[in-house]
């Protein structure tokens, strides 16, 4: 074998590492250029990411560099003979134990994120007394359902529940909560700017929570392959301070009682949401 | 062998699949049912007409007094390249065209000075990167420097585009509800070719606003499949409604004028007309044909276009809008209760189609029902639309309103009633505040222990 060989195996390791190195800064990286998460327990998920690659990336360098090595000495001594050392009791125990000792490191240094995450009881308070929407799925759009202002969301429809299509308002900085639904099929609730993924199960209700850190209008897709429409189940999460969310519902109530005479006359036929916007 | 030769030919035969699994859209407008069923000698002039003052999909046409956005470009020549003798296209480079559409492929181009002024040449080539045009060669047509001319149609091939692109693949390709997906769906895509929409604004007899249906678009329709397109812009909206209206205004037309020959030409008709009891012979009927398409067909088929635009043009004007003169009234345990009186009572007669106690089992779904069309019973028992689809009246303690879940929709759909189905206005026989009455009884009923 030739001293090119080694130089191939060379190549592949730093290759990796410097276009890894590169992605952020063309767009390889996270959505939404690169943005940090739009989310606390998003920048934690991050956090997270991040650790799992530097181990994966040393891992993968170190062994890339033992081979190189072992053939770079190969290749240039003709003399030495390998050895054959099938079974060898501590080497077996080396690499399973170091590889172990990583992953269950890891297993348990996420197990608090993960809590705080899925797991109700660690949910933020607040949120959980106070769920801001349901949320249901369907073929092939999001549906939302809020609480009248000033009430609390009930799991069946009440007479002055407001609705809306595939837009959905929520404040940031501070946790809020979801309850999420399927009217047909499986589909997922998708947040990757918050790196928030949860499928919905027709026959079930469950809840999601996330805390937006930041204003803007983030995509909400669809991440289970529901049926022809699944590219098309896109809407938008906008994301505001408290001050307009309680605007935004205010112009909810409005167009939700409207009775075709007065104020809001002029835009009828806008959607809820443009004559909020306006 | 291990890989089997079974499945060595299921990979072999797995680009066969692919290609024949990508069934291509028709791309042709198609012709309602009742056009096929006249005689040849009189579906070819009415298909002729159609495709003259339509067009096809990929090549539309302009048609003077619709209530249609064409959207006109002003463009001007300005090289002519030299082209060989054998070459049937001109080309040319043009200005004024930058911010069109980029996509003019099969548009008309009527040239407004120079040797062809007046004459409409169809655009076979368009490069939007140089500015380039081929149209075909003509005596007429010699296009110098200078010369202006009007693209037609940009608009309306913008609407065409995302509606393919959208709505294409339930409501079809001429708006006739048939597209490739549209048999997995139940209620079925509308059928936009009579120009009937059940959820609208406007008085019981008008068509739909543009604003009705552009807010369909954007809110979809509740507990159908027809979803929200809430994240196109408003302008996209506009341009598929505008799309959507034309491909209504187009099958509408051609319900009139073969309304008119149906009677006389149909298959069914000639045939008994020319058998031994009709008594009269096959050329003495097209005879009389062909004197009806030479004398009055040009004045009927007018007569249908403009009779249908004028319509949608009456149905945008402000006062078509249903508007109550009462606001509504409040939504009290006696209104509520004078509303259910009204309900069970003979002046509405609600609950012979939603039931006594609106749960959508009236005594009407038991009956057979004489379709209006047709004049036949309908093979199925219960009320009918006026596309033959069987309709169950609706279950009022669902919760869904397709219409729109606003009080002022709800009161709409009883005023005006919904459109191409048996729900009937009420907009005369009752008062603004018996309406609202019904309205807070019929949106209190979702809520109700019963
Ligand atoms: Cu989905």
């Amino acid at each position: 074998m030739g001293k090119g060989w080694c130089l191939f195996f060379l190549f592949w390791p730093v290759a990796a590492v410097v276009s890894c190195a590169m992605a952020p800064m063309v767009g390889w990286s996270f959505p939404y250029d690169n943005a940090q998460a739009a989310s606390n327990l998003g920048i934690r998920i991050d956090g997270l990411f991040y650790l799992i690659l530097f181990v994966t990336a040393v891992v993968f360098v170190g062994t890339q560099a033992v081979l190189v090595y072992a053939l770079w000495r190969g290749s240039s001594n003709r003399d030495e003979r390998a050895t054959y050392t099938h079974g060898n009791h501590k080497l077996e125990l080396i690499w399973s134990i170091i590889p172990g000792v990583i992953l269950l490191f890891l297993a348990l240094y996420q197990m608090n994120l993960w809590a705080d995450f899925r797991i109700k009881k660690y949910f933020p308070e607040a949120a959980v007394k106070a769920p801001i929407a349901e949320v249901t799925a369907r073929q092939f759009e999001w549906r939302f359902r809020y609480p009248a202002i000033g009430k609390e969301l009930q799991p069946k429809p009440q007479s002055d529940d407001l609705y809306s299509v595939n837009e959905l308002h929520v404040p940031f900085g501070k946790p809020v909560m979801i309850q999420l639904r399927s009217e047909d099929v499986q589909h997922s609730f998708f947040l990757p700017a918050l790196r928030i993924k949860q499928d919905a199960l027709p026959g079930l209700q469950i809840p999601v929570w996330f805390e937006a850190n930041k204003e803007g209008v983030y995509d909400l897709v669809c991440a289970e392959l529901c049926g022809w429409g699944h590219y098309k189940m896109k809407a938008h999460v906008i994301v505001e301070s408290e001050a307009d969310y309680q605007n935004y519902l205010k112009n909810l109530t409005q167009q939700q009682f409207y009775d075709g005479l007065g104020k809001i006359a002029a835009n009828e036929n806008d959607s809820e949401s443009e004559a909020t916007e306006k | 062998m291990r890989f089997g030769l079974s499945r060595l030919s299921l990979l072999l035969l797995f680009p066969l699949f692919s290609l024949t699994g990508c069934e291509q859209p028709q791309v042709n407008f198609v012709f309602s049912e009742k056009t096929n069923e006249l005689v040849p000698e009189a579906a070819k002039p009415v298909k002729e007409a159609l495709v003259r003052q339509f067009g096809n999909p990929f090549e539309l046409t302009q048609f003077e007094g619709l209530p249609t956005d064409f959207g006109d470009v002003e463009g001007s020549v300005k090289t002519v390249q030299a082209s060989s003798g054998e070459e049937k296209l001109i080309r040319f480079q043009v200005e004024g065209l930058q911010d069109a559409y980029p996509k003019l492929l099969g548009l008309p181009l009527e040239w407004t000075s120079g040797k062809g002024q007046g004459q409409i040449s169809r655009i076979k080539e368009y490069n939007y990167e140089t500015g380039t045009i081929a149209v075909d060669k003509t005596a007429d047509i010699d296009p110098q420097p200078g010369d202006t001319f009007l693209v037609e149609c940009t608009r309306l091939q913008f609407g065409r585009d995302l509606y393919n692109r959208h709505c294409m693949h339930c409501h079809g390709m001429s708006g006739e509800g048939t597209g490739p997906t549209s048999r997995y769906l139940n209620p079925p895509p509308r059928d936009f070719r009579q120009g009937i929409y059940k959820y609208t604004s406007t008085k019981p007899t008008a068509k739909a606003q543009n604003a009705d249906l552009e807010r369909t678009v954007k809110e979809g329709i509740a507990g159908t499949y027809m979803p929200s397109f809430k994240l196109l812009t408003d302008d996209e909206v506009s341009a598929i409604v505008n799309y959507v209206v034309w491909l209504s205004i187009r099958g509408e037309t051609e319900k009139k004028i073969v309304d008119e020959l149906f009677f006389d030409y149909s298959k069914k008709v000639v045939a008994e007309r020319t058998s031994e009891d009709g008594g009269e012979s096959r050329e003495d009927v097209m005879e009389e044909l062909k004197e009806y398409m030479e004398l009055d067909f040009p004045d009927t088929l007018e007569f249908a276009t403009s009779s249908v635009a004028e319509a949608w043009e009456e149905a945008n004007m402000e006062d078509a809008v249903v508007v109550p003169e009462t606001p509504r009234v409040p939504d009290t345990p006696e209104s509520r209760e004078r509303g259910r009186k009204l309900y069970l009572g003979d002046k509405t007669k609600c609950a012979t189609c939603h039931g006594p106690q609106g749960r959508g089992n009236g005594t009407a779904t038991q009956d057979f029902w004489t379709n209006p069309a047709t004049n036949e019973k309908y093979p199925n028992r219960g009320l009918h639309d006026i596309w033959g689809n069987q309709l169950p009246p609706r279950d009022l303690h669902r919760g869904i309103y397709r219409g729109g879940r606003r009080p002022i929709d709800v009161y709409r759909r009883m005023y005006s009633g919904i459109k191409g189905t048996p729900m009937p206005a009420f907009g005369g026989p009752l008062s603004d505040e018996e309406l609202w009455d019904l309205v807070n009884y019929v949106m209190s009923l979702p809520y109700s222990s019963k």
